[in-house]
């Protein structure tokens, strides 16, 4: 091997380090220093506080500092100095053996995939504790736990909490970890941005939650104008949480394209590519054009609040439409990156479990780029009753519901796999047979939201809310968990415990529909989303949901001790290839080796051919140029 | 150990990567990055004409919201010569001229900073403040982010320079040993040749800084002359 490979001396193992302590300690400091700054800001032409006595300047100039201080304390300006100074640029840093490396900057995208499970688990956690605490207050009509201001803020977090994080759901923990296995690459494109995209996506939920010290959030997620502006210093962190949410979305959908792009092993042609790639690619196109948009008009928010300028601001030559249009041009894009990532887990999976080539390859790929291109087009069906100009409704209604058709390319593709399939029920095969009947019902209710005249009735009621909730959590987390229970094997090495992942499953299908059926016909009867107190007469609705809500988060309990049981104390080792998938990870050593592969591998056929064999033949031969130049 | 644990790096396998791969990354990150650019931007080209058009209060440009029409068009020129000076170090490098593109690299940095610097001297002077109305919102919204663009790319042909002046001896090759960013206890590079990769670098550069002049032209010619 080559000459200059040695490694002289092992990394010492340091408490005082680039490790998330010294991040923790750095970010602290640092949001007091923004603070300080803050307050010693006295420009003449800028009367920030005169009119409350809030400082969102200083705020927000503590926000920055704090994450500045966080990436300066996990090594993140470590490598822009050297560059600075014309050190020649690297690849990895921080590959070293030991859990060390998982509480720090690391470049392996394997630890990185594993960071963001966690991380994004701990987050999507409390997320889910809030909507437990909203089921709560609802038990009965009249307020009885929060007040509204505070349930308002519940809402917001809970909303807030779950778009901003679980967008990142599939591409950040299995993507990253699955996607340059499955096309042959020893790393992602840019390995430091990667694990980049992970410590800002952390940085931001602990903001985000930070809002509770500030008097919290009125606007929930979507952050409207002029509530907005007129907020408290709750809303600066939500302003921040979004802005570095938008910034890790963005890098992350860089990476990924950049990665599948340029990084394929020889012979995986566009037409070979696992179709899990060409869900990461749309999702990742998404994230990359639509992330711009979100943070320009945060960064208006937030130039409104701190610098005094009106882009929102009716009175002053702003417009509040402004900034409903431009969260929509966002805002739709992010629901299809929060529904393709599913679309993707299903085609990946159905092959595996019902043994046959995925039925419809191009077209599924079709309708997978069809939905990306047409998700720019509908943003308006947000403002139906906003008081837009009715010229306008006619299009978007059209062209909302033109992106049922590749919609329903990828149903068929699926419905078309599974037909005379010999179908194996494992535990990711059920989330993925659930994701249909969900998704349908997601689907269908939707169609009632972008036709106008029904819209004008159901829109902002609990209607539109059981609708978002049949696609994201019955389209995403349905599939987020079918890929844990999938990939979890070859991540860790370990198997899950399959009777308690069943287990799993039913309680939480069966409280999922019973939670969010129930809530189409009291959004019918009239019940508006974010509102604390409710008809008497909707209490038995509201009461039925509300404890099917609670079976639904008892469901994620049991999750939580099948993890914790199965990979902490029981560790039981996982076979290479569980589910004899022919896709090119399942063909390395489980948990996969730090460099991925000895030889960089060659494919010489379509990875999909499930056939009469038990599919555990791979598609590959491991043969090509031998690794390193060896000078 | 949890099995997970035990791995570390076999820098063995995975030292000396071919610089190709990761110049044909920085190509199509160049590429990316540019069309990300393009739809940030484009939310102030929406405000801009969404705004004017709605004249709310009749405060979309009072009177005396007008900024410097010369300061403006030094500091759009300054850019456009750094992104033509880039364009003509990249020929020379191409060429071998690895001295005229260090110049002209050197030259770029500095019309790129002047750029700033005008802007700056613009807000200083123009006589009215963010509070005046739609357009004053627009044009120190869309002006104040554009220059952070032109900071991000100060620092990118920064660490070029300082790469290609630091080893201006070596033709190729790699550095000597403790010359590695990254990790302070391997004295390898996990590229072989890394210094090959100022050319893509500096492609990527070329191509991104030629897009962001032109989204620079376009900011002139709504924010002065429309
Ligand atoms: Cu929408």
């Amino acid at each position: 091997m080559s000459a200059n490979a040695a490694v002289p001396t092992p990394p010492r193992r340091r408490v005082v380090g680039y490790n998330l302590l010294t991040g923790l300690v750095l970010g602290v400091v640092g949001y007091y220093v923004g603070w300080w700054i803050g307050h010693h800001i006295h420009a003449t032409s800028i009367g920030y506080f005169a009119d409350t006595n809030q400082n969102d300047i200083a705020v927000f100039l503590g926000y920055f500092l704090s994450v500045v201080g966080f990436l300066a304390g996990l090594g993140f300006l470590s490598y822009p100095w050297a560059r600075v100074r014309g050190y020649p640029p690297s690849l990895r840093e921080k590959e070293t053996a030991g859990v060390a490396r998982y509480f720090g900057l690391c470049t392996d995208h394997k630890v990185v995939g594993i960071q963001y499970l966690i991380g994004i688990g701990v987050f999507f956690f409390i997320g889910g504790l809030n909507a437990m605490l909203i089921r709560f207050e609802l038990l009965r009509p009249g307020g009885q736990a929060f007040p509204a201001g505070n349930y308002l803020t519940l809402v917001g977090l809970h909303g807030t909490m779950m778009m901003g994080i679980m967008s990142s759901a599939i591409l950040g923990p299995f993507a990253n970890y699955v996607v340059p296995l499955m096309i042959g690459a020893r790393r992602m494109a840019f390995p430091r941005i990667e694990a980049l995209t992970f410590w800002l996506l952390m940085a931001a939920g602990t903001l985000l939650a930070t809002t509770i010290f500030f008097g919290g959030f009125p606007t929930g997620w979507t952050g409207y104008e002029p509530l907005n502006d007129q907020a408290n210093s709750g809303m600066d962190s939500y302003i921040v949480f979004f802005g570095l949410v938008g910034i890790s979305m963005l890098l992350l959908g860089l990476n990924m394209i950049a990665t599948i792009v340029t990084m394929r092993a020889p012979g995986l042609t566009w037409s070979r590519l696992p179709i899990f790639c060409w869900g990461v690619i749309s999702t990742a196109s998404l994230m990359l054009l639509a992330s711009p948009v979100l943070i320009a008009a945060l960064l208006m928010a937030t130039l409104d609040r701190t610098a005094q300028t009106s882009f929102f601001i009716p009175s002053a030559g702003g417009s509040t439409y402004l900034y409903q249009n431009l969260f929509w041009v966002f805002g739709h894009p992010e629901v299809y990156i929060l529904a393709l990532p599913g679309f993707a887990v299903v085609l990946e999976l159905l092959p595996v479990f019902a043994r046959k080539p995925l039925w419809g390859y191009r077209l599924a790929v079709a309708g997978m780029l069809g939905v990306t291109l047409l998700s720019w087009l509908v943003w308006q069906h947000h403002l139906f009753v906003s008081g837009i100009n009715g010229d306008l409704r006619p299009f978007y209604m059209l062209s909302t519901e033109l992106i049922s058709i590749p919609t329903g390319f990828t149903f068929l593709c699926g419905m078309m796999t599974l037909w005379r399939g010999r179908i194996r029920y494992t535990v990711p095969m059920l989330f993925c047979l659930a994701w249909f009947f969900n998704f349908l019902i997601g689907g269908l209710s939707g169609v009632f939201l972008s036709d106008v005249p029904s819209d004008v009735t159901t829109h902002g009621s609990f209607f539109s809310m059981a609708h978002f909730h049949y696609t994201i959590m019955g389209g995403l987390v349905f599939t987020f968990f079918a890929a844990i229970y999938y990939w979890i094997p070859k991540m860790t090495g370990f198997q899950l415990n399959d009777r308690l992942g069943k287990i799993h499953f039913w309680t939480m299908f069966i409280a999922f529909n019973s939670t969010f059926a129930p809530l189409f016909a009291i959004g019918f009867m009239g019940q508006p989303r974010r509102v604390v107190t409710y008809p008497s007469h909707l209490q038995f609705l509201n009461d039925w949901v509300s404890v099917s809500a609670f079976v639904l988060g008892a469901s994620m309990l049991v999750f939580l001790a099948n993890f914790v049981w199965s990979l902490v104390f029981a560790r039981v080792p996982a076979p290479r290839n569980p589910w004899g998938s022919r896709s090119l990870e399942w063909q390395l050593p489980s948990p996969v080796p730090v460099h991925n592969f000895d030889k960089i591998p060659v494919f010489t056929d379509d990875p999909y051919g499930y056939g009469d064999d038990d599919g555990r033949v791979p598609a590959v031969v491991p043969v090509g140029a031998p690794a390193g130049g060896g000078s | 150990m949890s099995s997970f644990a035990e791995h570390s790096t076999d820098y063995a396998v995975v030292e000396s990567e071919p610089p190709e791969q990761l110049g044909r990354n920085l190509n199509t990150a160049g590429h990316l990055l540019a069309s990300a650019t393009a739809f940030f931007f484009l939310a102030f080209v929406f405000a801009y004409f969404y705004l004017r058009a709605l004249n709310n209060a009749g405060l979309w440009r009072p009177r005396h919201v007008n900024p410097s029409l010369t300061l403006g068009t030094l500091a759009i020129v300054a850019v456009v010569a750094s992104a033509v000076l880039i364009r003509l170090g990249l020929m020379d490098h191409r060429a071998g001229r690895r001295r005229q593109w260090r110049l002209k690299g050197w030259l770029a940095l500095g019309l790129a900073g002047v750029a700033v610097a005008l802007q700056i001297a613009e807000w200083a002077t123009q006589g009215f403040g963010p509070a005046d109305g739609g357009y004053a919102s627009v044009y120190l919204g869309w002006t104040g982010l554009y220059a952070v663009f032109l900071l991000a790319v100060i620092y990118w042909i920064e660490t070029l320079l300082a790469t290609a002046t630091r080893y201006r001896k070596i033709e190729s090759g790699a550095p000597p040993a403790g010359h590695a960013s990254g990790d302070s206890h391997r004295t390898g590079h996990d590229i072989h040749d890394p210094l090959s990769l100022v050319r893509p670098s500096l492609e990527a550069l070329s191509f991104y800084w030629a897009f962001l002049a032109g989204i620079g032209v376009l900011t002139w010619f709504i924010l002065y002359i429309l």
